[in-house]
């Protein structure tokens, strides 16, 4: 029992625990990876028998999921919306076997961008994959939605995806709940190969049964007032309508209660896929106009069969990028209501604030690695000993190696690794030896390096690859690394030595180097660079070895060492753009770089990279 | 009661997340409902943060511009970013040196509008009590003696009571008192 402000993905995991979910995978990703830390301090405070884990990636988190849910079980598995991309070969195969027990998918939208490479909607993946998908406009929604996404799976034997938005996920709410319990659930498997291992003949029958499936679930979905309905008055009729779905439709609601407008009726569609045809029906030809409010893609204004009615992305009214923020929603439904000739709503009188704060040119804040963060060190040692190389890198808090000047190239997880041996063999073939530095973090390379890497070694690419490894997986909020052995439970894994698996991929030179010591990596790149010129040679594995000062606090810096400048700064600014270190600042009053003790926490690094030699220790 | 929306702004690391907090713990404790939005991930890497807060019944949690009755910020030019989200009848608390603030270009808009603006040393209150890190409890007592809606002095010193790790608990009550005496000692001129 509990009354608290949950965030939105503690209410996912509240309702995951009340449907019964007896197994939860994942693997961190914003703005999804609170979900499984919330799921775990729920069972361990109401003592719950909950199967957890963090696994290695999505796909993995996936098949093992389905797994228990073929064995009768209530599972789900957890993941930012790219990752969905990683887990779709496991998704589009499972959507036609279906389950004995429930698989529930959640996926996390982020328009914005604000921590991801797209805005890719996933309700366009449950399209591709022929599954149903529920869109939440607020986390009690949410908690609500995945009860329904379970009990849907169990009954039509088919995976369900929830698809929480970043507003959703990051959004916090006071809510409360009731005694939680275990779900008793025995786990069975009955042999079935011609299902379970089904050949492609057998998969045209299953595709079959899959679009049977979708059109019961279609009609379900048109009688589900809690989550599909309209305010229509029967037998009246509307010059516009707005159909709205996910976060958009609470913004939506809570700007037409603010202006007071009754005179637009609104259609929520919180279960967009299978479409709610009967439902829509009578709210079309109910209205004159409908505008569609939906985040991120075009999903129920495709769905819409009379497209002259229709404003939204296809006919310009919406914005095609970016994040619907209410401001967007409220100026996008005063302009219809402005070219429809209706009523329109007094100016949001924002306007002259936002051209005063353009005037002012405040400073861009653009984020930046910790004061203290190893990564900073190890970028500072790889730009200054090998400056011409093309530096691929991969995705992390390390990302942000770029404004050091140490990234060049950002894809996808693990491309670090497989760019490199692109780029090397894309050199090679015209005899150009062109140096390549790739860098990784050690949860990346567990989630998706090592298939990479055994290619590179395999192919015989030429390259340095740097794995960062600070013993956490940082960006996503410090969820522990298969080479901790700490499992998502707090419980004890095997820990997996990174050095083995390097060496498992064939790899025959590894050096391993604490980057708080420039001049050892410094070394340790030069060898590494003659190691990958030689005909004998082959890649080069670094493993920079330093915890991360924010997860190891109290012992990442074992000597802290108080730092100064001293007048024989001469304003250059070296350290300022190729160290970057949040805690030195350019002093006008003083003239020179300075230290600012808040925030420096005593790393010792930037003694070494002055030129002038004017960090000292003080 | 109708909606409050609150905006609280600054730099990473500035303690955002815990300001809101309190006032949301100091909220729902009153039996009023809250609904807020916070940055997570890349974004809080030490850039800007903001996060949204709304007291009352509402869907979405975040606050459109134009619309925010209170804008706290720790930071000087972080308040200034986001000064559109303030409502006309708005009020904005800064921690800044209390001589330079606003600056000039932005005062006639503050005036014109009718917006309340007060700004406070806030992080020079915390650094002398000891805890540089602070700051946001020095605001959050300065702006706690001009408004009593939804929130009065009281609720959001109980919450900040109630739940501060033990260890921190005696030091951010001081340091949240001194933000009062100090908003007592403005209030009085």
């Amino acid at each position: 029992m509990g009354n608290e402000i949950l965030l939105g993905n503690g209410a996912v995991a509240l309702g995951l625990v009340e449907a019964g979910c007896q197994v939860v995978t994942s693997y961190p990703g914003t703005p999804s990876s609170e979900i499984l830390p919330e799921v775990v301090r729920l069972i361990k405070s109401e003592g719950l028998n909950t199967y957890v884990e963090w696994s290695t990636n999505e796909k993995v988190a996936l098949d093992n999921a389905y797994a228990a849910a073929i064995s009768g079980k209530r599972a789900a598995c957890c993941m930012k919306q790219v990752g969905l991309n990683v887990a779709a070969d496991s998704l589009m195969s499972a959507a036609y076997i279906g389950t004995t027990g429930a698989l529930v998918i959640i996926s996390c939208d982020d328009p914005g961008p604000h921590s991801s490479q797209t805005e890719q909607d996933t309700r366009l993946m449950a399209r591709l994959a022929k599954v149903p998908v529920l869109d939440p406009s607020n986390p009690q929604e949410a908690r609500e939605m995945v009860k329904l996404a379970m009990d849907l799976s169990e009954e039509f034997r088919i995976p369900v995806i929830l698809r929480p938005a970043i507003r959703v996920c990051h959004a916090r709410q006071n809510l409360s709940w009731g005694p939680l319990k275990n779900n008793d659930q025995k786990a069975y498997f009955i042999k079935d190969p011609g299902r379970w291992a089904a050949t492609p003949r057998f998969r045209l029958v299953l595709h079959g049964e899959l679009n049977e499936k979708l059109r019961k679930i279609g009609r379900r979905f048109e009688t589900l007032p809690a989550h599909n309905f309209h305010n229509l008055e029967p037998g009246k009729t509307y010059p516009l309508g707005i159909i709205a779905g996910g976060v958009p439709y609470s913004v939506v609601r809570d700007i037409l209660n603010e202006e007071k407008r009754t005179d637009i009726p609104v259609l929520k569609i919180g279960a967009p896929y299978p479409f709610p045809e009967a439902l829509a029906k009578p709210f079309m030809s109910s209205c004159k106009k409908l505008l569609v409010v939906e985040e991120t893609d075009t999903v129920i204004e495709y769905f819409l069969r009379d497209k002259k009615k229709v404003l939204g992305r296809l006919s310009g009214h919406v914005p095609p990028q970016g994040e619907l923020v209410p401001q967007v929603i409220h100026g996008l439904i005063n302009n219809v209501l402005n070219d429809l000739q209706l009523n329109p709503f007094n100016d949001n009188g924002d306007q002259e604030a936002i051209d005063l704060v353009k005037g002012l040119e405040l400073p861009v804040r653009r984020p930046t690695l910790c004061p203290g963060c190893p990564h900073r060190a190890s970028f500072f040692a790889i730009r200054k000993g090998r400056a011409k190389a093309i530096f691929t890198s991969d995705i992390g808090c390390y990302t942000l190696g770029l404004n050091l000047g140490g990234v060049d190239t950002c894809l996808d997880m693990g491309a670090s690794i497989t760019m490199a041996s692109g780029f090397y063999h894309s050199f090679a073939q015209d005899e150009v030896q062109q140096p390549i530095v790739a860098t990784i973090g050690d949860s990346t390379f567990f989630h998706s390096g090592t298939a990479g890497l055994l290619n590179a070694v395999y192919n015989d690419a030429r390259f340095i690859l740097v794995i960062l490894d600070n013993a956490i997986t940082a960006m996503t909020g410090m969820q522990p690394t298969p080479g901790l052995g700490i499992r998502a439970d707090g419980s004890k894994g095997k820990a997996i030595t990174l050095e083995k698996a390097v060496a498992g991929c064939g790899v025959d030179f590894i050096e391993i180097v604490d980057p708080y010591d420039i001049k050892a990596m410094s070394a340790s790149l030069k060898k590494a660079t003659k190691y990958v010129k030689d005909p004998e040679g082959g890649i080069a594995v670094i493993i920079a070895r330093h915890p991360c000062v924010i997860a190891y606090r109290e012992n990442a810096i074992p000597k802290k060492i108080k730092v100064t400048i001293t007048d024989n700064c001469v304003e250059c600014n070296f350290c300022l753009d190729r160290f970057e270190c949040p805690a030195l600042f350019k002093d006008e009053e003083l003239g020179r770089v300075a230290v600012d003790q808040t925030l420096c926490v005593g790393c010792g690094v930037c003694l070494d990279i002055c030129p002038k030699g004017a960090i000292v220790e003080s | 009661m109708k909606p409050i929306n609150i905006v609280l702004c600054g730099l990473g690391g500035q303690g955002i997340l815990f300001m809101t907090k309190i006032m949301a713990q100091a909220a729902t404790a009153k039996d009023l409902n809250i609904i807020g939005a916070e940055t997570h991930g890349m974004a809080q890497r030490g850039g800007s943060v903001v996060s949204h807060l709304r007291i009352g019944d509402v869907e979405n949690s975040l606050v459109k511009t134009g619309s925010a009755h209170f804008l706290l910020s720790l930071e000087e030019n972080e308040a200034y970013r986001n000064i559109p989200f303030l409502d006309r009848e708005g009020s904005l608390y800064v921690n800044a040196k209390t001589d330079r603030f606003p600056r000039a270009e932005v005062k006639p808009y503050l005036k014109k509008t009718g917006i309340i603006y007060r700004s406070v040393p806030a992080g020079e209150i915390a650094m002398g009590l000891g805890a540089p890190m602070s700051s946001n409890l020095a605001l959050l007592g300065f702006f706690s003696v001009f408004h009593e809606v939804p929130l009065t002095y009281e609720d959001l010193r109980e919450t900040i009571d109630h739940i501060s790790p033990d260890r921190f608990k005696e030091i951010n009550l001081k340091v949240f008192d001194a933000g009062v005496q100090k908003g007592k000692e403005e209030s009085r001129l």
